[in-house]
């Protein structure tokens, strides 16, 4: 009995472990061969499989060659500008706009927050057309501003530091209101050191939506070398630009890397950041 | 203390600069598309005309347009299996097994990349003689040589399902870690007492895990809903809606930044955002009736 059991329990954890590494091939098989593909000198192999998985030739030449045939430079800067900015507005917009809607009393609190949550319910691509009128106007187009501001106040962090000022004691904005603080200095001094991980949260989700941010920058930006990564690698990548798959893949490797090494440090506050999302 | 009258100015004025750009740029367009849909829309010295129900007139008998929310329609198939594979993925990774943190890494590495760089890589998996064809030909499934290569995203009768499976790819790590916060909000006893009295794992799966975390099943059927009807940009980056993968938003912004004719990309616009609402409203009864 107590065998089989044992037996039992090593099948299923002989199972479990499978489908989880199936299920890891699937989701890592493109970028492996991309890595694969970008890494070989010789790229002969890019279409015999599974031969083409790992290098031929290893050698860093076709990701030099990246920096030589496209502005892949002005590219990461660009994107690093425009989150950086982006990162900052959202964190001061979402804690100034959470703070009243979880803690004050005031008129209007529930309609204006059923307001800004229902705003997830819309299909934000149909406001591409306003919102070009709009820059237009402002004369933004074409501009890092234009292609960032509509991204800037958004129902998901007002939502997130919303949750997250809930769930702070009311013992300490008492305390700090009987000592005479403004409710400025109570949001700056005490909920926001407070809440600091959900504040990280929110800060590592707009960073990587402001870096892979592709269809509203590629249609505000027209200079080349004004562009984001993700818009100008892609358009590189299929036009006329194109010479080689493996240079390609190089490049692809090298867009997609920053994000991955930013994401191997803080995947923990990824999902604790989503799991405040959904309590 | 103060009183509450004071609360109210302040709320107001940390609201101010989410409300004001919101105003801008979500509140605004949504009234301004549903202008602009009944009007002419000269770019040039942005002069509107008011038209009638013209735009409307001509969408509606418009085989284009019928075509691409027909296509719209068809992607919600990919809702159903997302979201089963992503519960069932994040049930295989709620453990406390060495590797775990590695797994759910891996399953979110498409989530943080771009789409656009994405769509790159795939269209090579999707090449007539790529991966895709490699792996069913050395799984003898198709015939060997020139004969089995399909060229996926150019047979108008697969090529919306390969984008799909695209979009399955590059969704299912973000419900995965949704579904994962709400399996870690179920106490460990609860799956225990089943165990002790002689629950399997697919009963187990059903009558416990599954009702325990509906509230996320419904804000993940909510979300992947509005995603696939709004499926747009994997389109544009693998077919360029060519092969029958014309999808209703891509009509929208052909419309507007191809024939520019912002009136009508509105029109077409705002026929999205009703059936968006209505599939919403639809979910929120469906899923509050059942609990």
């Amino acid at each position: 009995m107590a065998t089989s059991r044992t037996t039992r329990r090593a099948l299923a954890l002989i199972g479990q472990y499978a489908g989880l590494i199936a299920f890891a091939i699937f989701t890592c098989f493109p970028f492996v061969w991309a890595l694969s593909v970008g890494l070989s000198a010789d790229p002969s192999n890019t279409w015999l499989f599974p031969r083409s998985f790992w290098p031929t030739e290893p050698s860093l030449m076709w990701f030099e060659r990246v920096f030589t045939e496209m502005p892949f430079l002005d590219y990461l800067k660009n994107s690093t500008v425009m989150s950086l900015w982006t990162i900052v507005a959202v964190a001061v917009i979402s804690v100034l706009a959470g703070y009243p809607l979880a803690r004050l009393k005031f008129p209007g609190r529930n309609l204006i927050f059923v307001g800004i949550i229902a705003t997830m319910m819309l299909p934000s691509e149909v406001n591409i057309i306003p919102n070009f009128i709009t820059l237009k106007h402002m004369g933004l187009l074409d501009s890092y501003w234009g292609a960032i501001i509509p991204n800037f106040a958004g129902a998901f962090g007002i939502f997130l530091m919303k949750q997250a000022f809930e769930q702070i004691p009311q013992d300490l904005i008492d305390a700090a209101r009987v000592d005479g603080a403004t409710e400025l200095q109570i949001l700056w001094r005490v909920m926001v050191p407070v809440s600091a991980p959900s504040i990280a949260a929110l800060s590592i989700f707009t960073l990587v939506n402001a870096w892979n941010d592709y269809l509203w920058p590629s249609i505000v930006i027209t200079t080349r070398d004004k562009l984001p990564l993700a818009v100008g690698v892609f358009n590189d990548l299929t036009g006329p630009f194109a010479v080689s798959t493996s240079l390609v893949m190089a490049a692809i490797v090298m867009t997609v890397l920053p994000v991955l090494i930013f994401f191997a440090f803080t995947q923990r506050y990824f999902i604790s950041g989503l799991d405040g999302a959904v309590k | 203390m103060k009183n509450s009258s004071s609360y109210t100015a302040i709320a107001y004025l940390f609201l101010a600069p989410a409300l004001i750009l919101m105003g801008i740029f979500t509140f605004w367009p949504v009234g301004y598309n549903t202008y602009l849909a009944f009007n002419n829309y000269s770019i040039a010295d942005g002069v509107a005309t008011w038209n009638n129900f013209e735009h409307f007139k001509y969408i509606a008998q418009e085989e284009l347009f019928h075509n691409a929310l027909k296509n719209s329609l068809l992607y919600l198939l990919v809702v159903p299996v997302i979201q089963v594979a992503a519960l069932v993925v994040a049930k295989l990774v709620n453990n406390k097994l060495p590797g775990m943190t590695f797994f759910r890494a891996a399953y979110y590495i498409p989530v943080i990349t771009a789409i656009s760089i994405a769509g790159v890589v795939w269209a090579n998996v999707y090449k007539y003689d790529g991966m895709l064809t490699w792996l069913l030909q050395s799984l003898h499934l198709v015939p060997q040589g020139p004969d089995g290569q399909i060229d996926w995203l150019g047979n108008p009768d697969i090529a919306i399902y390969m984008v799909m499976i695209f979009t399955f790819w590059k969704g299912i790590g973000y419900y995965m870690v949704l579904y994962l916060a709400g399996l870690q909000a179920i106490p460990a006893e609860v799956e225990e007492a089943a165990i002790l009295d002689g629950a399997n794992a697919w009963d187990r799966f059903w009558k416990i895990t599954v009702p325990m975390v509906k509230p996320t099943i419904l804000l993940c059927t909510l979300l992947s809903t509005i995603a696939a009807i709004k499926s747009f940009q994997e389109i544009i980056v693998l077919t360029k809606g060519q092969a029958d993968t014309y999808t209703a938003l891509y009509y929208v912004y052909d419309q507007a930044f191809r024939n520019y004719n912002f009136g009508r990309g509105a029109a077409a616009g705002l026929v999205v955002t009703f059936f968006c609402m209505m599939l919403a409203a639809v979910q929120f009864r469906f899923f509050s009736e059942k609990k």
